[in-house]
């Protein structure tokens, strides 16, 4: 039987805690270094709250790192120098040199390391990939994402607001479509992009537009954002090929629509997530693949390269931003 | 009231036929007639908009009409429009202005010279939704701008013409020697103009990335284009001018827009007043357009300026500035790296 801890309990961490739970395996417990949240969610989903990341590495197969950005790098080392398995959630790491430390440091010790790129587990980029797979569309000529919500709300010590730990938007939020972009059209080459924080970084949103050049000759436009009024939270996917087009507006698939006559008073959700009823929420989805590539060996819809790659492009968007110049993706080695 | 007379300076740009069609619906114009050095296209206008066809430009112009229409092939502009100054009239050229910021520099100079007024036309200025947003802009409600996510997407231009109308002799908007170059010079202008006029800034920088991996078999100009603008504000903008949209799309494109404030967002399709039919007669659903027509509007404007001898509303210099952006963008493009503009 497969165990599983999960490290860090915030919005990501219940989230995996629910996937994990639609599986086979057992969830072992939590460690975080909020001691309460960590007993909460054991109380919920079962398992422990272990005092000590080495109390929980004694105690798991898999170790799940659902803890800020900047711990991404410390925590996967801990978890490969102890032999375990690794799910970690996106961005792999905060810089690139972690982030491919980190790979190397999995490779060397053997262990699996999966990057929790959940975008590529919702049904309809999914569902896209394929029809751009079997050359539904033919050759991917240009591709448009979009991603925006508004700034996530956790009050004190809100390390998604904070560069150093978070990266920023553009390495936490626009990584998704950056991935994504290169899933369907090939490695990037190029990225230029603006971003508001970038020249003022006390803004009180954050927005961000990146064009990127991909090997194969595709261009890709990334639109990122924390700057809508909450709780707007939209995404957008439009691929055209030379023999076809897949659109996917921001305004065009939602099944329901709820009106009231007047507020009903509650307020946005600290971490905004775009949701569409399915009968099996997208996280799950991510998850019990996972699962599945531990356990029965399938091969993994993303990749520790993968993870590392989407990285190198957010930060060479980050430093374009920063520079006003195209930043080639080879320029990006720390 | 005396009505304006007007004549039509070439049928090379299928636009000539949305403006000669609402020219003759307007009670203070005369069309007085159409002249192209494509003998049989005249012939086929003339007959259709029951307007004399005149055997070369200088004859039209001899009956010194009151104002004219440019609709050529984008590298005529400007012999066009200088030959219409120099006889007295006032000008709507299409866009883009010129291919060159030079040439568009020169036909600025020569209706400044002769004492007319040019206008370029822009219709997307007179969209009803773009002046709702503009209206919004400026109330103050939607906050500072950050950036806007544009895209005036269409279909490869010759999908624009029937089949069986070769002799109309629309393929020029792929030939970089006549139109000026591809999908950025065709589609990029609109939106280049159209952010100018609602941001109330210039733009200072422009970086551009082009592909033709669409219809790379049957064109040789760029057809896939993505622009990032740098404003003088501050103020960002991309703007996707692809021929990304197949031939069997439901329409010809269209231009969208996500502009996000401060404190706000507001989206924009300005084409979006549709609806769907479905007739036996086609035995599928195709999409009827009902908003108002920004051409209608547009022509009002110039046939009112001309009249009172007035700069209008869109000027030539706007059409130089989106001409120099347009110019910038290939050379970022050749470059992979932003160029300053102005």
């Amino acid at each position: 039987m497969l165990r599983v801890g999960i490290i860090g309990t915030g919005t990501m961490g219940n989230t995996h805690a629910e996937g994990w739970a639609h599986t086979p395996a057992t969830l072992s417990g939590f460690y975080s270094l909020d001691a309460d949240r960590a007993q909460t969610l054991a109380d919920q989903f079962g398992g422990r709250a272990y005092a000590t990341l080495d109390a929980l590495l004694n105690d798991v197969d898999v170790v799940d790192i659902c803890a800020p950005t900047d711990r991404h790098h410390d925590l996967i080392l801990a978890a490969a120098a102890a032999g375990k398995a690794i799910v970690c959630e996106k961005p792999l790491a905060r810089t690139y040199a972690q982030a491919r430390a980190a790979v190397e440091a999995c490779e060397a010790a053997g262990v699996p390391l999966l990057v929790a790129h959940v975008v590529r587990f919702f049904p309809q980029y999914a569902h896209a990939h394929a029809v751009v797979s079997r050359g539904d569309i033919g050759r991917v000529a240009v591709v448009r994402l979009t991603r925006c919500s508004f700034q996530p709300q956790l009050g004190e010590g809100n390390w998604f607001l904070d560069p150093a730990r978070s990266g920023g938007m553009m390495l936490d939020l626009m990584i998704h479509d950056f991935d994504y972009a290169r899933w369907v059209a090939g490695e990037v080459v190029s990225v230029y992009a603006r971003g508001v924080r970038a020249t003022t970084p006390a803004a009180a949103t954050d927005y961000a537009l990146a064009i990127l050049t991909h090997a194969d000759g595709a261009i890709s436009n990334i639109e990122g954002g924390w700057a809508y009024p909450p709780p707007l939270f939209r995404t957008a996917l439009e691929i055209a090929g030379d023999d076809g087009l897949i659109e996917q507006p921001a305004e065009g698939s939602a099944p329901l629509a709820f009106h009231f006559k007047q507020t009903a008073g509650g307020a946005a959700p600290s971490v905004g997530l775009p949701l569409s009823p399915l009968a099996e929420s997208p996280y799950t989805t991510q998850i019990r693949h996972f699962y599945e590539v531990l356990v029965n060996g399938a091969p993994s819809r993303v990749t520790a390269r993968d993870g590392l790659a989407a990285v190198r492009i957010a930060l060479a968007a980050i430093q374009s931003a920063q520079s006003g110049r195209a930043v080639r993706i080879e320029e990006i080695n720390s | 009231m005396k009505p304006m007379r007007i004549g039509i300076l070439s049928f090379a740009h299928l636009h000539a036929e949305s403006y000669a069609a609402l020219l003759k619906t307007m009670s203070d114009v005369e069309v007085i007639g159409i002249a192209d050095d494509n003998a049989a296209r005249g012939r086929y206008f003339a007959d259709q908009y029951r307007v004399p066809l005149f055997a070369d430009t200088h004859d039209l112009l001899a009956q010194r009409p009151d104002a004219v229409i440019v609709t050529s092939e984008n590298a005529y502009h400007l012999p066009l429009v200088t030959a219409a100054a120099q006889a007295g009239a006032h000008v709507l050229c299409e866009k883009p202005l010129a291919t060159t910021p030079a040439d568009a520099r020169a036909l600025i100079q020569a209706c400044h010279a002769a004492g007319v007024q040019l206008m370029t036309a822009y219709p997307m200025r007179f969209s009803t939704p773009a002046v709702e947003v503009k209206t919004m802009l400026m109330s103050g409600r939607l906050g500072k701008v950050i950036g806007v996510n544009a895209t005036n997407q269409g279909a490869l231009p010759e999908f624009h013409q029937a089949e069986n109308l070769d002799f109309l002799g629309r393929g020029w908007f792929v030939d970089a020697a006549l139109a000026g170059g591809g999908a950025v010079t065709d589609h990029a202008v609109h939106l280049a103009d159209l952010l100018r006029w609602l941001l109330v800034s210039e733009v200072t920088e422009v970086y551009a990335a082009t592909n033709r991996v669409l219809h790379q078999d049957r064109v040789t100009v760029e057809t896939g284009g993505l622009l990032l603008l740098t404003f003088a504000d501050g103020t960002f903008a991309s703007i996707d001018c692809s021929w990304s949209k197949p031939a069997y799309y439901p329409t010809w494109g269209g231009l969208t827009m996500e502009i996000v404030g401060e404190q706000s967002l507001a989206t924009m399709d300005a084409f979006k007043q549709t609806m769907t039919v479905y007739s036996g007669r086609t035995g599928r659903g195709a999409l009827a357009y009902w908003g108002s027509d920004a051409n209608a509007a547009m022509l009002r404007e110039f046939v009112d300026a001309a009249r009172a001898n007035r700069p209008p509303a869109v000027t030539g210099e706007d059409g130089l500035r989106a001409v120099e952006i347009v110019a910038a963008a290939y050379e970022s493009a050749a470059t992979g790296q932003p160029v300053r503009v102005g």
